[in-house]
């Protein structure tokens, strides 16, 4: 079950990445050099951040690489950080299923509105569908956090800094 | 006023908790919202924070500058910088040391990350001053400050940052960073060569380099220069726009490391995977931070604070000196991108209400991040540098940072009192 959602999130957020930076590259390289560039990049990669963004969202919850202050964690006895970690898991679930829920019914709107981009028209509503889904899946690993928390990070991983 | 405190309250009760700030953030500006504004606005604008962050293409300037950094540091480049920078200041005292800082100004040109410089860097200098006899409290103080040069010198993921959530030219910012970059770095070195004037032993010379060596290793560094010169160049020159130089430099350094060999399917997807996951962290906290700084805009606090500090007639620069202190106090114990990102809705306003520069201000805000990453006992940098080097110990780390800990307070002395280091450049982009 892991296994598979780390494949597909990871395989998502990933070709996606690597196909804004193709596009990317591409667009302005054959703007600036060539005077043509590709119709509608700009869409593509809002599109196209939607997936990296959410795809990979379950992964940084599956990892623990959320910021937190662990400052305090050596001082604390493991009783009290298990239960810590069982409040906050169940807080963190929550919040994700409601924000999933919150966004489905965005879409269900953008869906009603027929919402479509300006250039290529691309249905935007599967792609809040999308971010929805994530958010909830997203919201089950924080479940799931509780019964198997994720394990210790080796220092510097995942950080942005 | 009392609704923005009792809010910044609970987030500091649920982040304590072990909360992930993200979630603590936009948890506690959602329910702010929804009882001082009602619970239907407060949903509308949350799916609209998520909605609009989401589709964003501007923001697709994030990931495509981790991916760069993240490729950067798997071609392998960071040898060659080292080897050329060893060539010619390795003969003198403390020669690996200079070096280190050389080697890690360059990285930082290319990569925007300080811990990500930091562990590059470890992995290729440490080992050579090791071998020669260097001290470790030096060599771990040298990688761990060196490293905080990656954030300085543009590219730079904190600037990035900065410039989205307070609407401030990124390109400018980049050029911003320029000088007080190179200042740092030399007056980081400045320091090593006092150090190793007082205490030789620490850091003997190593073998001098012919003029033959020094151009062949000059010759091993044209990658790096390369991508310097096309991505921030172009973005300097008005060629690009940020966003469209990060994806230059990203596709530059992914064709790197391809053609250096050093990228299997499990690299590129390691990479590829990694970067995302940075990003979704990253977005979540932005996000977060909007939904929060959504709620305390809402509230008078912003009114109240300018109000206040009107009222306390300081003059500006003392004020700015004030909260510089708040910091780096602050960013001893803190994690450097919580404390940015839950102070800048506060101190913003107040800062470009005084009339000053925001350009300016970001440039601070990059040298208090460096200062916090290594001012003990909580710093990233020195953490990361003793995950990697597990024979030298933390407390050896700590006593070797410091010295630069007072470097880098000297350099933010001189940022405050002589704005044009920072804003010269930017003053020449149109």
């Amino acid at each position: 079950m892991k296994k598979l959602l780390e494949t597909v999130c990871g395989l998502l957020s990933g070709a996606a990445l690597f196909a804004i930076m193709a596009l990317t590259f591409f667009d302005v390289g054959g703007r600036k050099l060539l005077d043509h560039s590709i119709p509608g990049s700009l869409e593509l990669t809002e599109l196209l951040m939607v997936v990296v963004i959410f795809a990979s969202l379950p992964l940084v919850s599956l990892r623990g690489e959320h910021v937190v202050f662990d400052s305090f964690d050596s001082y604390l006895h493991p009783l009290v950080r298990r239960s810590q970690g069982i409040l906050i898991h169940l807080l963190c679930s929550a919040v994700m299923l409601t924000l999933g829920f919150l966004m489905w019914k965005t879409g269900a709107q953008f869906d009603i509105n027929g919402d479509i981009t300006a250039q290529l028209q691309i249905a935007k509503s599967p792609f809040i569908y999308g971010m929805a889904v994530m958010c909830g899946l997203t919201g089950l690993v924080h479940l799931g956090l509780i019964v198997a928390p994720a394990p210790e990070l080796a220092e510097g991983e995942g950080v942005a800094l | 006023m009392i609704e923005a405190l009792v809010g910044f309250v609970a987030i500091f009760v649920l982040a304590l908790l072990r909360m992930p700030l993200s979630f603590s953030m936009g948890l506690v500006g959602f329910v702010g919202i929804g009882l001082t504004r009602g619970w239907d606005p407060a949903l509308a604008s949350t799916a609209q924070v998520v909605y609009e962050t989401g589709f964003a293409y501007t923001l697709s300037v994030i990931p495509l500058f981790i991916l760069m950094g993240n490729f950067v540091a798997r071609a392998g480049l960071a040898h060659e910088l080292f080897a050329a920078a060893e060539a010619f200041v390795g003969h003198f005292r403390g020669g690996l040391a200079h070096a280190t800082v050389a080697a890690c100004a360059g990285f930082g040109a290319i990569c925007g990350s300080s811990i990500a410089t930091a562990a590059t860097m470890g992995k290729v200098a440490y080992p050579s001053m090791k071998k020669l006899g260097y001290s470790d409290t030096l060599s771990s103080g040298v990688i761990a400050a060196g490293g905080t040069l990656g954030i300085m010198i543009p590219p730079s993921t904190i600037m990035v940052i900065y410039g989205i959530i307070t609407e401030t030219n990124i390109g400018k910012l980049f050029a911003a960073g320029v000088i007080p970059g190179i200042l740092t770095a030399l007056l980081m070195m400045a320091a090593i060569a006092y150090m190793t004037y007082k205490d030789p032993e620490q850091a003997p010379a190593g073998r001098r380099s012919t003029w033959a060596e020094r151009w062949a290793a000059l010759r091993g560094i044209w990658g790096v220069a390369l991508l310097v010169v096309v991505v921030l160049g172009g973005i300097y020159g008005g060629l690009f726009t940020a966003t469209e130089g990060a994806g230059f430099g990203a596709a530059g350094a992914f064709l790197f490391a391809l053609a250096r060999r050093r990228l299997t399917w499990s690299i590129l997807t390691q990479v590829l995977v990694e970067s995302a996951r940075t990003t979704a962290m990253l977005f979540t906290l932005l996000i977060a931070a909007t939904i929060f700084a959504n709620f305390v805009n809402f509230t008078t606090m912003p009114g109240d604070l300018k109000d206040w500090i009107t009222h306390l007639s300081l003059s500006p620069v003392m004020l700015i000196t004030a909260m510089m202190l708040v910091y780096i106090v602050l960013g001893t114990v803190m994690e450097e991108l919580t404390m940015v990102l839950l102070t800048i809705p506060l101190f913003f306003p107040i800062v470009t209400s005084l009339g000053f520069d925001p350009v300016w201000f970001g440039v601070l805000i990059v040298m208090i991040v460096q200062i916090g990453l290594i001012s003990p006992p909580v710093g990233m940098n020195m953490f990361v540098l003793n995950a990697l080097l597990p024979n030298v110990g933390l407390s050896k780390i700590y006593k070797g940072c410091w010295p630069f800990v007072l470097v880098m307070a000297f350099v933010l002395g001189l940022l405050i009192a002589f704005p044009q280091i920072s804003l010269w450049l930017p003053s020449l982009m149109n």
